[in-house]
């Protein structure tokens, strides 16, 4: 087990290295720097900006920049913000919380809601039920979490008169103010992936149902709940820790719009306020915290596949 | 002479008769497709109504999308603006049914772009094998492994606000995608019986992917295309959204959802209809592609 951790981990870092290249490239191979864009109205000479450039080492070639980079990162130092000369290390840790705060949430309330209206529809199979619950969800797959952020608040502070409390804070800080401004940016993420829980265990339950051991127990006389729920479900667990594993991505690439319209400080809004400035080495880190955080999750749910199912662990 | 005439006639003439049966079969596919995927046939109609709204677009929208009116800023929907104006004085519905073409536009340039990229590498992946197929499979990890929404925002931010940066944004989130799906089904193919046949009789590697390859992997290729159609709209809307997208003044949904979210309490319509639209388009996308995965591969469902 530990020498498949360690052999997923290297090939992890190995895919980081190729994905930190890639952006090197693109970011270097599109016109317009952060030097440029900052001095662009201060009337600073040709050689004042090349002077600047040097000091920050952009006057070097893209591979020396990059093999400077990653000498630089493996020893933790990942650089400073082109804008505020603040460390790049110290923004994303203040950053990440937020941002992993709201993914677990996420990750939780969809699952509440994703695993019992996939139960229902299995059990419900080719009903008016199992149809209605179909459409439905795949309704949720459809409507936009940015649209659903943007209704959900307009109806709030025009049926309510309310809206989320100005100025973030920290569940440590105040979990009260942190539970109403992180909820339903959390609502709008879980509903379109519960509505893919949905479909997986709806799937996975009726292939379990339809196998011969669920049949040994009915003939046993066990109730239906008790086929269900202790058999049905607990092997279906599976493919929805898989599904939650492939739907990370779109989990975190969520944030970046969320954190945008609840204003709340996390890396998806941070990516995209540097994205906007040339803050090369802000983007550059944010991007592979976040593919990072993709590697690490599916990692995770390939080790949980053995917890779940001893089958898969004795191999 | 006319010996001669008949011998060339004959192929032809087979051609044709092949093609006729095909057609027919194809008639027959969708005649069982309208009887058994009811909600999937509606949803083709939808995505054909609004693919007609967006090309008859001029004769549909009452008023000019871009076009302002001052004097009629911010008016709720009456009979004149049957969606009301937005904060420029510009019909809403007029936006929204112009606004159609740039969701249609990106979706089909990029999905058709990435399924031929992404058949091409993924049979180069597939067929080769070895040192080949490792090399190209590291990259799309890379590719794959940054969330796709984050990618895009990245390459269409540094390229600038412009339908055509948005489109390649989504290309090179999407390929990879079709390249997984292609390889996997090339190396199924690979070890099948009749490829092994046809090599032996001396068929080329180029012959062999043509004949044997393309046309076993059509069925997931179609499937994965009306998926990626929603997930592209989805993409074009939020980078417009965030500002990084289509460029205004055109009407792009996500655009329209941007200017709409500063008078949520004044001007609420502005939120809903757009949204709408894009929901709807989406949810027909996606149930289609649901119907045709549950006709095309009946052990699925």
């Amino acid at each position: 087990m530990i020498e498949y951790i360690v052999r997923r981990l290297i090939f992890g870092i190995f895919v980081l290295l190729i994905m930190t290249a890639f952006i090197f490239i693109i970011m270097r191979a599109v016109p317009g720097d952060v030097v440029t864009l900052q001095l662009a109205n201060s009337g600073a000479t040709a050689e004042q900006m090349d002077a600047l450039k040097a000091e920050m080492g952009l006057d070097k070639s893209v591979l020396g920049q990059l093999i400077d980079w990653i000498k630089d990162a493996v020893q933790g130092n990942l650089g400073n913000s082109l804008w505020s000369g603040q460390q790049v290390s110290e923004i994303i840790l203040d950053r990440l919380p937020v941002t992993i705060q709201l993914a677990v949430m996420s990750i939780v309330l969809a699952i509440i809601i994703g695993i019992p209206i996939g139960v229902i529809s299995a059990v419900k199979q080719n009903t008016f039920i199992d149809h209605f619950l179909k459409v439905i969800s795949i309704g949720g797959l459809s409507i936009p979490n940015f649209w659903l952020g943007l209704i959900l608040l307009t109806v709030l502070s025009l049926a309510l008169n309310w809206i989320p409390p100005l100025g973030y804070q920290s569940f440590m800080e105040n979990p009260f103010v942190n539970m109403q401004q992180m909820f339903l940016p959390a609502i709008c993420l879980a509903i379109t992936l519960s509505a893919s829980i949905v479909r997986m265990t709806r799937s996975a339950v009726l292939e379990v149902l339809h196998s011969e051991f669920i049949r040994t127990v009915r003939a046993k006389g066990a109730k239906e709940g008790i086929v269900i729920f202790k058999h049905a479900l607990r092997n279906s667990l599976v493919s929805v820790i898989t599904l939650i594993g492939l739907q990370i991505g779109y989990l975190l690439g969520g944030t970046v719009v969320l954190e945008s319209i609840f204003a709340l400080p996390g890396l998806g809004s941070l990516i995209f306020e540097s994205v906007l400035v040339r803050d090369y080495p802000i983007v550059q880190s944010t991007v592979l915290v976040f593919g990072a955080m993709f590697l690490l999750v599916n990692l995770v749910v390939d080790v949980m596949y053995g917890w779940v199912d001893p089958r898969i662990r004795a191999k | 002479m006319s010996q001669v005439q008949l011998d060339s006639e004959l192929p032809n003439r087979r051609i044709k008769a092949g093609r006729n049966l095909h057609l027919k079969k194809f008639i027959e596919d969708c005649k069982r497709f309208i009887i058994t995927q009811k909600i999937g046939f509606v949803s083709l109609l939808i995505i054909l109504i609004v693919v007609a709204v967006a090309i008859i677009a001029p004769i549909i929208a009452p008023f000019d999308p871009i076009s302002q009116d001052r004097a009629a800023f911010l008016a709720a929907p009456n009979s004149q603006h049957v969606m009301g104006t937005d904060d420029l004085g510009r019909d809403v519905f007029s936006r929204l049914v112009y606004g159609s073409r740039i969701s249609l536009l990106v979706g089909i340039v990029t999905v058709v772009i990435s399924i031929i990229l992404g058949t091409l590498i993924g049979m180069i992946s597939g067929y080769f094998g070895g040192i080949v197929d490792m090399i190209i499979q590291r990259i799309m990890d890379a590719i794959m492994s940054v969330p796709a929404l984050i990618l895009a925002l990245f390459i269409a931010a540094l390229l600038g606000p412009a339908i055509q940066n948005v489109i390649i944004a989504l290309v090179i989130i999407e390929v990879p995608r079709f390249s997984r799906i292609v390889r996997g089904e090339m190396l199924r193919i690979r070890e099948s019986n009749f490829v092994e046949a046809s090599r032996s009789v001396g068929a080329s590697s180029f012959r062999i992917i043509m004949k044997h390859g393309l046309p076993n992997m059509m069925a997931p290729i179609i499937v994965m295309a009306s998926l990626a159609f929603g997930q592209t709209i989805i993409a074009e809307a939020s980078l417009s959204f965030l500002g990084i997208g289509t460029p205004p003044p055109n009407p792009s949904w996500g655009l329209m959802l941007s200017d709409a979210s500063m008078y949520m309490e004044s001007a609420p319509w502005l939120v809903l209809f757009p949204g709408l639209a894009l929901s709807i388009l989406v949810l027909a996308f996606n149930l289609f592609g649901d119907a045709l995965r549950d006709f095309l591969d009946p052990k699925m469902s």
